[in-house]
């Protein structure tokens, strides 16, 4: 082992060291909000390793992870997300009565995860970054017990995770069998050296198979059905954090496997992704009109958003546009890891604890007619969820705009014109939605009860702040995620 | 290669041209005389059963201040022939309500996760069944087979008290296992390999004992854990659950798993002869001069790892007479909150142990004094931890009476 | 026929048979015992094919921790595990179907490899298969990022368990 190795995944280690030292530390101490500045000023630290990371191209571990541009570009999205699931945790946690240490050493493992996952570069390191990444989150989905909703998702979460992952795994072994290497430089080589023959098929059901665990993953239609459920019942801090982490890392994973070592695979596999977005797109955005509590329709749109970033993934075998889908889609998933988190924390000010409910009961005010009249009691706050809902629609003047457009225009590109109608009219079905959350709070009278917290007050500003900033300002954002669309290995 | 130095192989020689003498074709003998090697083994090892129960009952009876048998032939030696019809003429109850086939089967598994273990027991270096390269894990498998087989009749019984002796046996052996593969491991990295046979043969100047006693100690505790046997018999707790796991076995069926019970004792002091005391060799160099060659001879080795063997046991039935059972969470807290770290800390020290001063002439006793140190700093924090304990017991009994003593004092 | 592939066909046919007793059997406990019939047979159908570490492991950690384990969790169920409803629901012929259709393509596609119905090169001597996997668990150019990877994992899991399982003391 050459320090070299060490050190291409630096934050990466770091993070897992600290994760294991907070543990260790969280146990002397009192006050849990000394373990959540710990664990924040851990991944603080991994985000600026990350970034100073940036630029190098290298691999490391016999070929076991890659360090390139778009792993540190994940590399600093992924503790940032991690920072803000601390961020709106901090006083979610205390005025839940389940503030916990290992809240934080989970988040930071989980983050290890989706860091690994960025990095990997053979498929053991996938599945185990997979692993590692979905294990913490299913304790987390369960984190409030025994209020019986966090239970039931946790093990929901569990359940048709440990199902996807064996798809993943199938996959894997599949695609091991048929080019005898489970190296994505090796895959490369084997579907190159063009000896394939009948494996062909082999390794294309293979991609397939990996194509479902994983869409599992990133709530891709058909294999949505968790979604609401587990979103619904989890902790909103860890919805968030699930939301916005393990979706990004499972788009990672997809997008370095099927652009770097299946571009050959695209003539079977690009009608597949074509009718999983478009399915994604539609039932998410449909469904969601009709949901009452706001936890499932972010859910849904969760969903939807989901089938965006697909339908940029459906030109991963096109060579001309390749580099463009990636990078459109790493810069939607800011997009939608900066506006959800706002929605989410959003949604964290007007949850409460229902008071007449025993401990095992659910949490109250998480209708969506409970924001009625929050523009009125809480005018900032308002202003910054109608940012978030515009944003997700994809209205001026937010980044979601800005993302969108990307995304279309790369869609388009690619040839897939049919695609990027389809992605028009179902954002225009959403606006119904997401709209309909900015009437009830400026148009209905009501009286929202919500929590003031610095830190969850700070994220939602912001956030929005930087929503609508950075849709003036895409460039350099822009520009960073085109360096990290060429992926070497 | 003669009769005197390869007893083994020189019949199984023979009897190969005998038979591919009388046409039979080469795969065929092969087959025919792997079989008659495990059955011979099986043979030898069942009637050693028959002998250990005579053993065992001498023994128990002198810990107990007894005479134990001596009616039937010289010291009772006919004794366990006696036992043997008698549990033969029981009647052979199968409980209603159950499961038949599971019922049935558990003593066989019993006794056959035990038999397992003679497939790699060396008893001389030119006498075993397999020289497994993973030896040290089959070890543990066969194990892993033992507990299944009391889950089995635990649960097959119907019976409550058979079905707790079967949770308290998985609780014991899911817990135990761990101390137990750890200083398995040890062994194995003192001799790079974890074949029985050159575990033994790489002790054939030193004992492992003398490198890591600690390691030694370890696994005799696990062992007898995962043995079932006092202190750590709760499965079959007489006074709380009657018999535990084979309460409703009768006859043969309880035959069997009392003589794999024993079996399984004395196989378990064979192991700790063969990865601590070395084993069938073991003469601290002794043999590799030319004047006690014959050391070497297996007519020499198997005898002395019987005898080894038998002093394993004898310490394991020391052990099983002389102490009280111990409560199911005092044992589970033993397990997790000392022996398994203190494996862990031994493994570790051990392997760095191992590399630093290898080739050094303080191999032996660096390893040694290591393990004495850790043994010395494990028993200090213990004293401290149990002076604590006391100290906080005896000042909630003085809060608790000064409390019960407030009222009265005010009335 | 050589006597390994005899052996192999009896244990396919026990882990084939173990394996649909798992899902048919009505008694939880005996699905449980059969899935343990079953991962026996792979156990020695690893002994087969000479990966003696693997066999061992197979026995090792999926009877003696995970089956054990199962056999357990099904005996602290408070729910009666003696009898149970029908393990088979109405959409069984399409299960069967589409079962049967997965294995008629597999079983196509890995006749079509070239290589089927070779016999499996004998290990060359001299090579020890534990020792060269043990090496490899541990190289930097091998699997050592994974392996570590492994072990974190496992931590968090455990910490997780433990976080699900522990219940406050009131």
């Amino acid at each position: 082992m050459t320090p070299s190795d060490l050190l291409s995944i630096l934050p990466l280690l770091v993070l897992v060291v600290w994760a294991c030292a907070l543990l260790l530390v969280d146990l002397w101490l009192k006050r849990k909000g000394v373990t959540a500045f710990l664990a924040a000023l851990g991944l603080a630290l991994t985000a600026g390793l990350a970034l100073a990371q940036a630029g190098e191209e290298t691999t490391a571990f016999g070929g076991m992870v890659a360090l390139d541009g778009f792993a540190s570009f994940l590399n600093v999205l992924f503790p940032l997300s991690g920072l803000l699931g601390i961020a709106v945790a901090y006083g979610y946690l205390k005025r839940m009565n389940i503030e916990r240490g290992e809240y934080y050493s989970l988040l930071l493992f989980s983050t290890a995860g989706m860091m690994l996952m960025a990095h990997a570069a053979d498929l053991v390191v996938v599945f185990l970054a997979l692993e590692f990444l979905s294990l913490p989150l299913y304790v987390l989905a369960a984190f409030a017990r025994p209020r019986l909703d966090s239970e039931e998702a946790g093990l929901k979460y569990f359940l048709l995770g440990a199902f996807a992952s064996a798809f993943v795994i199938y996959g894997i072994a599949l695609i091991y069998g048929a080019t005898g290497t489970t190296s994505l430089s090796g895959i490369v080589a084997a579907i190159e050296a063009g000896s394939l023959g009948t494996s062909g098929l082999l390794l294309t059901i293979g991609a397939a198979l990996f194509l479902v665990g994983f869409g599992f993953k990133v709530a891709a239609v058909p294999f949505h059905m968790w979604t609401p459920d587990v979103y619904h019942g989890a902790p909103t801090p860890v919805t968030a954090f699930m939301a916005v982490g393990a979706k990004a890392a499972g788009f990672a994973a997809l997008l370095r496997v099927f652009v770097t070592a299946f571009p050959a695979l695209d003539a079977d596999l690009t009608p597949v992704v074509w009718v999983l977005a478009a399915l994604t797109m539609f039932v998410g955005n449909v469904v969601a009109i009709a949901q009452t509590n706001i936890k499932r329709m972010l859910a849904y749109s969760s969903i939807a958003h989901a089938g965006y970033i697909l339908m940029a993934f459906v030109a991963f075998g096109n060579p001309a546009t390749r580099a463009d889908a990636v990078a459109s889609a790493l810069f939607y998933l800011v997009t939608y890891a900066l506006t959800s988190y706002g929605a989410w924390a959003a949604v964290i000010a007007l949850e409460k604890q229902d008071p007449s409910a025993g401990s095992g009961q659910a949490a109250s005010g998480l209708e969506i007619n409970d924001f009625a009249g929050l523009g009125r009691r809480r005018p900032a706050l308002a202003a910054a969820m109608t940012v978030f809902m515009l944003s997700l629609t994809g209205m001026p003047p937010t980044l979601g705009l800005v993302g969108k457009f990307y995304l279309f225009r790369t869609v388009i590109e690619a040839g897939q014109v049919w695609l990027a109608v389809i992605g028009v009219l179902t954002s225009l079905i959403s606006a119904y939605y997401y709209l309909r959350v900015v009437v009830v709070m400026y148009m209905r009278e009501g009286a929202p009860e919500t929590t003031r917290e610095p830190w969850l007050d700070f994220t939602w500003a912001v956030s929005a702040l930087a929503t609508v900033i950075l849709s003036f300002l895409p460039m350099a954002l822009f520009a960073w995620a085109s360096a990290a669309g060429v992926m070497g290995f | 290669m003669t009769f005197w130095n390869d007893p083994i192989r020189f019949a199984a020689d023979w009897l190969r041209d005998l038979l591919t003498g009388w046409g039979l074709a080469a795969q065929m003998t092969d087959i025919l005389l792997a079989l008659l090697g495990a059955l011979l083994l099986i043979t030898f090892s069942l009637v050693l059963a028959i002998f250990l129960v005579w053993v065992e009952r001498k023994v128990v009876a002198r810990f107990q201040d007894r005479l134990g048998p001596n009616r039937l032939g010289p010291f009772g030696l006919v004794q366990p022939f006696a036992d043997i019809i008698k549990l033969i003429i029981k009647e052979d109850i199968t409980p209603a309500g159950a499961d038949k086939f599971l019922y049935n089967l558990a003593p066989v598994l019993a006794l056959a996760s035990v038999l397992l273990l003679w497939a790699i027991l060396p008893l001389a270096s030119v006498i075993y069944g397999v020289d497994l390269n993973v030896a040290l894990l089959y070890l543990v498998a066969a194990g892993a087979l033992g507990t299944l087989a009391i889950i089995m009749g635990g649960w097959a019984s119907n019976n409550k008290y058979a079905l707790l002796g079967a949770f308290r046996m998985v609780a014991t052996m899911i817990s135990y296992e761990i101390p137990m593969v750890v200083s398995l491991l040890i062994p194995a990295i003192l001799a790079g390999t974890m074949s029985v046979r050159g575990i033994t043969e790489a002790q054939g100047n030193v004992w492992f004992f003398f490198l890591s006693p600690l390691a030694a100690v370890i696994f005799l505790i696990s062992a007898v854990a995962e043995l079932g046997r006092a202190p750590f018999d709760l499965n079959e707790a007489e006074s709380e659950i009657i018999a535990g796991f084979h309460i409703e076995y009768s006859g043969m069926k309880f035959g069997l798993f009392y003589a794999g019970e024993l079996l399984h004792a004395f196989t378990f002091g064979g192991f700790a002869a063969l990865l601590f005391f070395g084993g069938y060799g073991g003469f601290f160099g002794l043999q590799n001069l030319p004047a006690f060659a014959w050391l070497n001879n297996p007519f020499v080795q198997a005898p002395v790892f019987m005898l080894k063997a038998l002093i394993g046991y004898w310490v394991i039935m020391w052990i099983k007479y002389t102490m009280p059972r111990v409560r199911i969470d005092h044992m589970l807290a033993f397990n997790w909150k000392f022996l398994t770290p203190l494996a862990l800390i031994l493994l570790m020290t051990t392997a760095v142990l191992d590399r630093v001063l290898d080739g050094s002439n303080w191999y032996v006793p660096g390893l040694f004094l290591s393990n004495l140190l850790i043994a010395w700093a494990t028993v200090e924090i213990l004293r401290a931890h149990g002076r604590r304990q006391r100290k906080a017991e005896a000042a909630r009994v003085g809060t608790g009476c000064a409390q019960a003593g407030a009222p009265t004092a005010q009335q | 026929m050589t006597g390994a592939q005899i052996l192999f066909l009896v244990c396919a046919g026990l882990i084939l048979g173990s394996a649909v007793m798992v899902v048919t059997a009505r008694n939880l406990m005996h699905a449980a015992f059969w899935l343990i019939a079953a991962l026996f047979g792979v156990a020695v159908v690893y002994a087969i094919l000479q990966a003696g570490f693997m066999a061992m492991i197979q026995v090792v950690i999926y009877i003696g921790a995970i089956a054990i384990m199962f056999i357990f969790a099904d005996m602290l169920t408070r729910r009666d595990v003696r009898e149970s409803r029908a393990q088979i629901g109405r959409n069984w012929p399409v299960a069967v179907l589409l079962g049967l259709l997965i294995l008629a393509g597999l079983t196509a596609l890995i006749l079509a490899q070239p290589g089927v119905g070779r016999v499996a090169p004998a290990l060359p001597s001299g090579l020890d298969p534990v020792a060269a996997l043990g090496k490899a668990l541990v190289s930097p150019d091998a699997y050592v990022l994974p392996f570590e990877v492994a072990s974190v994992l496992l931590l968090s899991a455990l910490v997780g368990a433990v976080y699900l399982a522990f219940l406050k003391k009131q």
